[in-house]
């Protein structure tokens, strides 16, 4: 029937013969409840919130495309840390909640953050029965901030991190510092909240 | 009594045949297919391997709410499951299914005849629904039903018939007592022509544009729910056992085997009813559906010459051979 | 042709019916197999009469299914068994497919379809009736002292049909077969005509390349054959063209 070379049906045959030899090999499917996936660092399972980051800039509620962060906030003000000096006001973060029946995991709100207070998490199993239950609070995306993989390892040769490297000339100044002040013991005091400050 | 008590048990026999063989066929074609496709299958209901996975089909459907579409023929939408099932019950009865009479449900005189015949009529229940269902894709689905029908039911029978010539008779019985081993070259070409005709018959991948999915929905059980529609699958299932078992009688020689053919015939009979049940779920996973045009053209320039010469070749190797 | 189907199915089913009637020679004395038989010959008439009497189209053909089925359980009881398969094999397995199958390609409404009503009912009973009474008479007259004993060696076995088929009615058989290949070469011919000359020297074209005889030649046995077979140009090539002949043949054996 098949005008393939060789004898008629011989592109049936093969057909069948690749069905028989898929049937002989395992098969690759994972069982899923029983067996957890394998994920890749990178996968987009949810977003994680680490708290003590956020400023409150609103800068992911604005930019998301579907507007499902949800974020409350008041300001407090911070006395002056020095006598005389300025009182400081604060944001102070009351609700930052996420709707993941509207997320479409575009990443944009963790893309655009400046204070790395949003990460993602390889987590996926929060299923809900509800979809009002979907809409997950800041305690929900806390816990899974600790779900967060360490971030993949750089290249060999690739340039050192930005905050590595300012941490790493912080300590060695304050080093120098203090190697500076072995015989003299009293500008140590004063390098110490320098280099905290950084 | 005796006789009644010996009906009755055959008939439990033969009930209880026609209830699970289908479910195992079915069960065959899950596993079958998914490995096949490279998956594991149901694997759950049950626990082993989701052995259970069908009867918990069952469960469901049974569940399901029975519905008859407002602008359908309610009684023949009814009855049309019960048409296409009953017919494969019937044929049960009738295949051989180890030597002596006491391995068949029914001796009957023109068993061949009979099976072909009853088979014919369980296509009855598909157009019953394909028209009943007041859809114009159950319509479509009815129609492509008896074309196909008309197209394959003759090779069928010519084949069949070829059979009957070779073995001098017309009894299902008879012609297993009357094959020698050498029938199998002999008819190989009749074998594989009613093997595909009955495929074909049976609305079986790759002869399924009755039910063409992605053409027409499910064609003439698209508007069937619940029970009814397992009844239908049933009906499928049911098929390929009737087929299988036909197929084995009439063209590999049933009871008939290397050895232990006297004790252990069933044995034989059921083994190459298995082996052709996984052709046929082989088949399906491995070709595509054909156009219904080709499907046409297959019968009608391939089949039926085929089935023609094998014909042809019967009666002269019976006329040299006597 | 559904009408005329049926009123011949009535005719049949009123013959076998009164042949009992007749072979019992005491009326009181029914046996089982009689009641049985005469209990069947009632369903296989009131089925008969429905079909013709039904006004939903796709009823008619459905209660024909009843009818035939129940000449055969009729044949059965008679204990002629090839006959019976032979009956179910090619009325209800492919003759009423056939019908169905032209009647969902036409038209198959739900419901009642008044327009299919025939204007001359009278004409149409009149007819039925008159053919009715003269097979019933004929056959009664015919086969009034004939008498079949159920009980001895079924007497239409396959064996014996065969025999008295292909050794005393050879001839008519064979006559037979050859009307209908002459039917069937009418069926080819005049589709043929319907045609213009540009269809003819395009099918001569078709036929010369791949030959597509696709959709053909299932709409040439029994009946209207001008309707259901769409495009019956390309010609069937001999075996599509000799298989339904084959088929026919058999429908014709059990007459």
């Amino acid at each position: 029937m098949s005008p393939l070379p060789g004898f008629p049906g011989s592109g049936l045959a093969k057909g069948l013969a690749v069905t028989l030899r898929t049937m002989t090999k395992k098969s690759v499917t994972a069982q899923y409840p029983d067996t957890q996936p394998a994920l890749a660092p990178r996968t987009r399972g949810v977003i994680g919130l680490f708290e003590e980051n956020c400023t409150v800039c609103m800068l992911c509620a604005r930019e998301c495309p579907d507007w499902c962060i949800y974020i409350d906030s008041h300001k407090e003000t911070v006395p002056a840390a020095t006598p005389g000096g300025r009182d400081r006001s604060r944001n102070v973060l009351d609700r930052f909640a996420i709707d993941f029946s509207l997320c479409m995991y575009c990443g944009i709100c963790i893309e655009v953050c400046p204070f790395d207070a949003l990460f993602w998490s390889p987590e996926f199993e929060y299923a809900e029965t509800d979809i009002r239950e979907l809409t997950h609070e800041r305690d929900k995306l806390r816990e899974w901030m600790w779900t967060v993989p360490a971030p993949p390892a750089l290249d060999p040769a690739a340039e050192e991190p930005k905050e590595l490297a300012a941490a790493r000339k912080t300590a060695d100044k304050l080093a120098a510092a203090q190697a500076a002040a072995q015989p003299d013991p009293q500008p140590g005091p004063q390098a110490d909240p320098k280099g905290e400050d950084s | 009594m005796n006789d009644v008590l010996d009906v009755a048990l055959r008939l439990l026999i033969v009930f209880v045949v026609f209830l699970t063989f289908p479910l195992i066929v079915g069960q065959t074609e899950h596993k079958v297919m998914a490995h096949m496709q490279g998956r594991l299958g149901p694997m759950y209901a049950g626990g082993f391997h989701g052995w259970a996975q069908l009867v918990a089909d069952g469960v469901k459907f049974a569940q399901k709410e029975d519905v008859v579409p407002a602008g359908a023929d309610r009684r023949v939408f009814q009855l049309a499951p019960a048409v296409a099932l009953l017919p494969y019950l019937l044929v049960l009865l009738a295949l051989p299914i180890g030597p002596g009479e006491g391995a068949v449900g029914q001796v009957l005189d023109a068993g061949v005849f009979f099976v072909l015949a009853v088979m014919g009529v369980g296509v009855l229940g598909s157009l019953m629904a394909g028209w009943a269902s007041a859809n114009k894709f159950s319509l479509l689905g009815g129609l492509r039903t008896a074309a196909q029908l008309l197209a394959y039911e003759l090779p069928m029978l010519l084949t069949a018939a070829s059979v009957a010539m070779a073995a001098g008779t017309v009894s299902l019985v008879g012609i297993l007592d009357a094959f020698e081993w050498w029938w199998l070259p002999w008819q190989i070409v009749g074998a594989i022509v009613f093997f595909v005709a009955g495929l074909a018959e049976l609305q079986r991948p790759p002869f399924d544009m009755p039910v063409a999915d992605s053409e027409i929905i499910f064609g003439a059980y698209t508007e069937y729910t619940g029970l009814r529609f397992a009844l239908f699958l049933l009906a499928e299932y049911a098929g390929i056992v009737v087929l299988c078992g036909l197929t084995t009688v009439l063209f590999l020689g049933g009871w008939h085997g290397p050895w232990g053919a006297d004790g252990l015939g069933w044995v034989w009979t059921l083994l190459k009813t298995a082996v052709l049940a996984f052709i046929v779920i082989w088949l399906r996973v491995t070709h595509p559906r054909l156009r219904e045009d080709q499907l046409q053209k297959l019968s009608w320039t391939l089949l039926v010459p085929l089935a023609l010469a094998q014909i042809a070749l019967t009666g002269v190797v019976k006329v040299v051979i006597s | 042709m559904t009408l005329a189907a049926a009123v011949g199915t009535v005719a049949h089913a009123t013959t076998t019916t009164l042949t009992t009637a007749a072979e019992a020679r005491g009326f009181l004395s029914p046996t089982g197999v009689e009641i049985a038989f005469l209990l069947v010959g009632l369903v296989t008439f009131g089925a008969a009469v429905v079909t013709v009497t039904t006004r939903q189209l796709v009823h008619a053909a459905l209660w024909l299914v009843v009818a035939l089925g129940g000449l055969a359980v009729e044949y059965l009881l008679l204990t002629a068994e090839f006959i019976a398969w032979v009956q179910v094999l090619i009325y209800v397995g492919s003759v009423v497919v056939l019908l169905l199958f032209g009647l969902m390609l036409t038209r198959a409404p739900i419901g009642r379809s008044p327009d299919a009503d025939s204007g001359n009912r009278r004409v149409a009973l009149a007819v039925a009736v008159t053919a009715a009474v003269a097979l019933v008479w004929v056959v009664v007259d015919a086969f009034r002292t004939t008498w079949i004993d159920l009980d001895g060696t079924p007497a239409g076995s396959t064996d014996v049909t065969g025999a008295s088929l292909f050794q005393h009615w050879v001839l008519p058989f064979e006559a037979l077969s050859v009307l209908l290949l002459a039917a069937l070469v009418g069926a080819i011919v005049l589709s043929r005509r319907a045609n213009t000359a540009a269809a003819a020297r395009e099918a001569e074209a078709r036929e010369r390349g791949a030959g597509a005889t696709h959709g053909t030649p299932h709409g040439t046995p029994h009946g209207a054959p001008a309707e259901s077979a769409p495009e019956p140009a390309s010609g069937p090539s001999p075996e599509p063209a000799r298989a339904p002949t084959a088929r026919r043949r058999d429908a014709e054996g059990n007459r």
